[in-house]
C-alpha cells in the first residue's frame, strides 16, 4: 500500500516538472519570436484605451485596417472606460505586464511621462514619415501636455474646444437673433435671462416672475464649463507659465470666479440640484435649457430633434476670445519589449484615429475643406465655428502634481462656489497660499 | 483559442505545484523530527499559508514600511522617516475632516445597525407560518450587489422626485425648509449616508443575531413563564445576556465595517464640502495623486483607529458579556 502512494506521488512530480518545463520553454520561443521583428510572424501589440461599447467597436474596424496592411504588427484591442485612470496606472507600474500602447489622458500624460513611465519616443518621430509625426505640424496648446523636458512622450489624437450649442427654437420664439460672434458676458447673461421662462411666460427682472416655478432657463453650468476658461477670457491666469504662483487673487481672476459664481445662482441657471436630477446636457437636449457649453466632439446639434445652432464661446469683457481644450492621447509603454514595432502601430493608429475624431489637434487639418472631407455629417456653419475655436482654445498647464493642485482648486474653492453659494472673494485669500504651496513644492524640485 | 491554452495551464499547474510544496513541507517536517499528525497537518494547510503570506502578510508589512517613505507608484521607494505622519496630521487639509466624517459616521450607524438588527432577528424568531418566506425574504439584501443598492439609494435620495424628500415634505413643510440637496449640501451628506446604512440591519447581521436567538435554551423562558416574568423582563435577563457573545461580535464587525465605508461612497459621489472618508482618501491619495507613501501611512492611521476601538470594545465585555460556563467573580 505505502509502496503504491509513493509509485503515485512521483509519477505525479514527474509529470508536473514536464508540464512545468514544456510551459516555460514555450513561453520562451513566444518572447524570442517577438523580439526579432523581421520574422514573418506579426509581433502582437496590446493596446487599452477607454473606449465604450460603440467606440470600441467604430476603433476595431479601424484597427482592422491597419492589422490588415501592416506586415510587422497585430493591434489587439482592450477597452474599458471604468476606472481607465486607476487600471493603466497600476498596470504600468507593476512588473513587465500592462499594455503596450495606451490612450491617455493630457493630465495623465505628464504625470506619466515624469515618472518614466512612458517611451521617449522624440528620435521615432524625426526618423517616420508619416504625417502624424511631423511634430511642427501640432498646435503647441496640444502637444504641450506629452512633452516633459523637452521630450515627446506621446501624441494627442484629439482636441476637443467647448463651443456653444443653443437651441435656435427658442431664440425664434423670443426674438432674439443667434450669436454672431461679438457676444461678451454682459451680453451673454442678458440673453440667457431673457431665454428663462416661468410658468407665467414671466423673465427675471419683471415684475412678478416666481424663481420656484422655472420652466425653460437661459444656460446651464456646474463646474463645467471650467472657470480657468473665464479666467482666461478676462486675461487672467491660474498657474502662472512659469509654475511658480496661483494667480487666483488679481483682479482679473477674481472677476472671472465672480462672474461664475454669479452664473451659478442666477435665476437663468436651474440649480445644482435640478441639475443632478434632471441630468446635466439631458436638460439641453429635453429643451429645458436654451444654452449649452459643450465639447465640439460632443456633436450634440446631430443627436436632437430641434434645431441647434453651433457658435462660438462669448469672449471676455475686453472682448479677448479663448475657450477650453481637453485634449486626448495615446502613449507607448516604457517596458514594451518590442519599441520599433510598437511604434509603428502606434504612428499609424494616431493618424487613423485623427482622421476620424473632432478636432485633429493639427493645424493642417483644422480648416473647413479637410474637416468636411472627414465629417459629412457637420454642417460647414459648425464646422467654421470648429475651426474658429481652435484658433484660441487653451488647456489647463498640467505639471507633474497637478492632480494635488487640482484637489485643492475643486474642494477647497470651486465645490463650495458650486454647491454653497460661497462667495469666491472670502474664499481666494484663503486657498491661494494652499495652491502656491503645491507650486513651490513642484519648483523647488 | 490560443490565449486560453496559457491560462489553462498555469490553472492546472497551480494545484500540481502547490501539492508539491505540501509534499516538500511534510517531509522536511518529518526530518527534522515533528510527528506524522504535526507535519500533516502544516502541509495541508500550507497552500493557504502560502496564499496568506504573499497576499495578506507582506503587503500588509511592505505598506507599513511604505507609509514612512515617498513613493509614486513608478521607482523605488525613498526613506522620508515620519515626514508622511507629520504631514497628514498638521498640514493636511483633508485628513482631519475625514477622520471627523468617518468617525461620526461610525458612531451613529453602528448602534443603529446592531439594534435594527436585533429588533429584526426577534421578529424573524416567531413561529409562524410562512416564516421561512419572511427569512428568505430579510436575507436578500446580502446578496445584492452593493453598487446595484448605491444606484437605487441615488434614485431615492433624488431631491425632485426621490421617494425620501416625498415621505419627508410634510415634516420639511412644518419647519419651512425646501427639498433637501442629500448629496450635495454638506450639512446632509452624513445624514444620507447614515439613512443608507439602515439597508446594512438586514441580511447576514440579521441572521447571525437569529442564529444566536435560536441558540438560547428554551428552558430558561420557560422558567421565567413559571415566576410569571413580562416579556421585557425575559428580554432584558434571558435573552440579553445569553446572545451577549453574538452582540459583542456585531458590534466589533460593525465598527470594523462602518470605518470602512467606501464602494457607496465612491459611487455616490457626494459633494466634498463635508470630507470624505478615509477609505475614499486613501484611494484618491494613492491612485490619483500617485503618492502612495501617504496614503499607507493614512491606512496605518485607520488601522490604528479600528484597532483602539475594538481594543475599547474588549476590554469592556467582563461588564456585559456572558459565555456559557463562566463563573462570574
Amino acid at each position: 500500500m505505502k509502496k503504491r502512494i509513493s509509485i503515485l506521488i512521483s509519477t505525479i512530480m514527474i509529470l508536473s516538472i514536464l508540464v512545468s518545463g514544456c510551459s516555460s520553454s514555450s513561453n520562451k520561443q513566444n518572447t524570442s519570436s517577438k523580439n526579432t521583428t523581421n520574422t514573418n510572424k506579426k509581433v502582437t501589440i496590446k493596446l487599452s484605451t477607454w473606449a465604450g461599447a460603440d467606440e470600441s467597436k467604430q476603433l476595431q474596424s479601424i484597427i482592422d485596417k491597419l492589422n490588415a496592411n501592416s506586415k510587422d504588427y497585430v493591434i489587439e484591442q482592450n477597452s474599458n472606460p471604468a476606472d481607465y485612470d486607476t487600471r493603466i496606472t497600476t498596470q504600468l507600474s507593476a512588473g513587465d505586464g500592462g499594455p503596450d500602447l495606451f490612450w491617455v489622458s493630457a493630465q495623465r500624460a505628464t504625470q506619466l511621462a515624469a515618472q518614466g513611465a512612458l517611451l521617449d519616443i522624440t528620435d521615432y518621430l524625426s526618423k517616420s514619415s508619416n504625417k502624424a509625426a511631423n511634430v511642427s505640424d501640432y498646435y503647441e496648446n496640444a502637444l504641450a501636455p506629452f512633452k516633459y523636458q523637452n521630450k515627446i512622450y506621446g501624441l494627442p489624437w484629439a482636441e476637443n474646444p467647448v463651443v456653444l450649442y443653443i437651441n435656435k427654437d427658442m431664440f425664434d420664439k423670443a426674438k432674439i437673433p443667434y450669436p454672431d460672434g461679438t457676444w461678451n458676458w454682459d451680453k451673454f447673461l442678458s440673453v440667457a435671462q431673457q431665454l428663462t421662462v416661468d410658468a407665467n411666460g414671466k423673465h427675471p427682472g419683471e415684475a412678478g416672475f416666481d424663481k420656484n416655478n422655472i420652466k425653460q432657463w437661459g444656460f446651464t453650468l456646474n463646474g463645467w464649463p471650467p472657470v480657468q476658461m473665464f479666467v482666461w477670457q478676462n486675461n487672467g491666469e491660474v498657474i502662472t507659465p512659469d509654475f511658480k504662483s496661483s494667480p487666483i487673487d488679481t483682479p482679473e481672476a477674481k472677476k472671472a470666479f465672480e462672474f461664475y459664481s454669479e452664473l451659478i445662482n442666477s435665476p437663468a441657471v436651474p440649480s445644482q440640484q435640478t441639475i443632478k436630477d434632471q441630468g446635466f446636457d439631458t436638460m439641453f437636449k429635453n429643451q429645458e435649457v436654451a444654452m449649452f457649453m459643450g465639447g465640439a466632439a460632443d456633436s450634440l446639434e446631430t443627436q436632437v430633434k430641434f434645431n441647434c445652432g453651433v457658435y462660438e464661446v462669448p469672449s471676455g469683457p475686453t472682448g479677448k476670445k479663448v475657450t477650453f481644450g481637453d485634449l486626448y492621447g495615446m502613449a507607448i509603454n516604457a517596458k514594451t519589449k518590442n519599441p520599433d514595432a510598437v511604434f509603428k502601430a502606434f504612428i499609424d493608429l494616431t493618424n487613423a484615429i485623427q482622421e476620424w475624431k473632432v478636432v485633429p489637434p493639427l493645424k493642417s487639418e483644422v480648416n473647413v475643406d479637410a474637416l468636411k472631407k472627414l465629417h459629412s455629417d457637420r454642417s460647414t456653419e459648425t464646422l467654421d465655428t470648429i475651426v474658429k475655436s481652435m484658433s484660441y482654445a487653451e488647456g489647463f498647464r498640467y505639471f507633474v502634481n497637478y492632480p494635488d493642485w487640482d484637489n485643492i482648486f475643486w474642494n477647497q474653492l470651486m465645490d463650495p462656489i458650486i454647491n454653497n453659494k460661497a462667495n469666491p472673494d472670502t474664499l481666494i485669500p484663503k486657498v491661494k497660499p494652499q495652491l502656491d504651496n503645491v507650486l513651490k513644492q513642484y519648483s523647488s524640485k | 483559442m490560443e490565449q486560453y491554452i496559457g491560462t489553462t495551464e498555469r490553472w492546472l499547474l497551480t494545484p500540481v505545484v502547490l501539492m508539491f510544496l505540501a509534499l516538500i513541507i511534510y517531509f522536511l517536517l518529518r526530518k527534522i523530527g515533528w510527528k506524522v499528525r504535526a507535519a500533516t497537518g502544516f502541509a495541508l494547510i500550507s497552500p493557504w499559508l502560502i496564499g496568506f503570506i504573499i497576499f495578506t502578510a507582506f503587503p500588509l508589512i511592505y505598506s507599513l514600511y511604505l507609509s514612512f517613505t515617498n513613493y509614486s507608484l513608478f521607482g523605488t521607494p525613498k526613506w522620508i522617516g515620519l515626514k508622511n505622519y507629520i504631514y497628514i496630521f498638521t498640514s493636511d487639509y483633508e485628513f482631519w475632516p475625514s477622520v471627523r466624517l468617518t468617525l461620526l459616521y461610525a458612531v451613529f450607524t453602528v448602534p443603529i445597525g446592531v439594534i435594527g438588527s436585533l429588533l429584526i432577528a426577534m421578529l424573524l424568531n416567531n413561529r409562524i407560518k410562512g416564516i421561512g418566506v419572511f427569512r428568505t425574504i430579510y436575507y436578500l439584501p446580502a446578496v445584492m450587489p452593493d453598487v446595484a443598492v448605491a444606484l437605487i439609494w441615488r434614485w431615492l435620495f433624488n431631491s425632485q422626485s426621490g421617494l425620501i424628500n416625498y415621505a419627508l415634505s410634510p415634516f420639511l413643510k412644518l419647519f419651512h425648509i425646501g427639498k433637501i440637496d442629500w448629496f450635495g449640501d454638506p450639512k446632509y451628506v452624513l445624514w444620507a449616508f447614515i439613512i443608507m446604512s439602515v439597508w446594512g440591519i438586514f441580511g447576514t447581521n440579521t441572521v447571525v443575531f437569529l442564529a444566536g436567538l435560536q441558540g438560547v435554551p428554551r428552558s430558561l423562558y420557560e422558567v421565567a413563564d413559571l415566576d410569571g416574568a413580562s416579556p421585557w423582563i425575559k428580554f432584558w435577563n434571558i435573552t440579553i445576556p445569553q446572545i451577549s457573545p453574538v452582540i459583542l461580535l456585531q458590534v466589533v464587525m460593525g465598527i470594523i465595517s462602518a470605518l470602512q465605508i467606501f464602494t457607496v461612497a465612491m459611487f455616490v459621489r457626494p459633494t466634498t464640502g463635508a470630507g470624505i472618508f478615509m477609505n475614499q482618501l486613501i484611494y484618491n491619495r494613492g491612485f490619483t495623486q500617485l503618492h502612495m507613501g501617504q496614503a499607507s501611512a493614512i491606512a496605518w492611521v485607520l488601522f490604528l483607529i479600528i484597532l483602539a476601538f475594538t481594543l475599547l470594545v474588549f476590554k469592556s465585555t467582563p461588564a456585559w458579556v456572558h459565555y456559557e460556563g463562566e463563573i462570574k467573580r
